[in-house]
């Protein structure tokens, strides 16, 4: 299976970022915990599952919580950040503001 | 399945008051910022890394914690003295149920 790079998984996140005007969490060690959580993702299942979510068991069931999650659209706007805290919100950031644990959506629909 | 039975991680601390369970994925920022939590508090406790387990396994604790505490299993799950529960890193909710000082 192809495999990705810490250092793949961060041009990945940066590009996300910037497509959805978001920006990444800040803290350095938090960030890199992500990266390398995403990139164990990667690996492990083919596809970037959120590092904060389990499986379900195939790329079908956990197509919604591949990153960026379809929940994060929801999240960062109203919360600040996504549900793992990797993307944060422009307004978030200038706050200086620590991101929070959410509510998962996953189970709410 | 007994979840007493399942390989979990010891930590110590001379924080005793608790029985602490963790349920934690190793990819996740939160869960390792809970665990973290605790350590720097000296509490002990216990944890294990659920992606690692296969996902039959998985599943079956996910159910048992779910139908126990009647709520969704999202992580970190903690399970404080069997009868208490927390879900995500929410510090102040942590504090709180586990009679902590805020700093």
């Amino acid at each position: 299976m192809n495999q990705k790079t810490q250092e793949q998984t961060r041009l990945f996140s940066r590009m996300v970022a910037q497509k959805q005007g978001w920006e990444l969490n800040p803290d350095e060690s938090f960030y890199e915990s992500l990266i390398e959580g995403l990139t164990t993702n990667f690996n492990r299942y083919g596809y970037y599952l959120c590092p904060c979510r389990d499986s379900e068991g195939s790329r079908e069931a956990d197509s919604k919580a591949i990153c960026p999650c379809v929940w994060s659209k929801l999240d960062v706007p109203e919360f600040g950040n996504c549900y793992c805290a990797l993307y944060l919100s422009k307004e978030l950031l200038a706050s200086g503001k620590e991101p929070v644990s959410i509510v998962d959506r996953r189970y709410e629909e | 399945m007994n979840l007493n039975e399942l390989a979990y991680i010891q930590i110590e601390g001379t924080q005793r008051n608790h029985d602490i369970v963790v349920y934690a994925l190793s990819t996740c920022g939160f869960c390792k910022r809970a665990l973290a939590y605790l350590e720097e508090k000296d509490i002990a406790y216990k944890y294990i890394y659920v992606d690692q387990l296969p996902i039959e396994k998985k599943n079956e604790i996910k159910a048992i914690l779910r139908e126990r505490f009647k709520e969704n299993v999202a992580f970190p799950f903690a399970v404080i003295d069997d009868t208490a529960h927390l879900v995500g890193f929410i510090k102040p909710d942590w504090i709180r149920t586990l009679g902590l000082t805020e700093e």
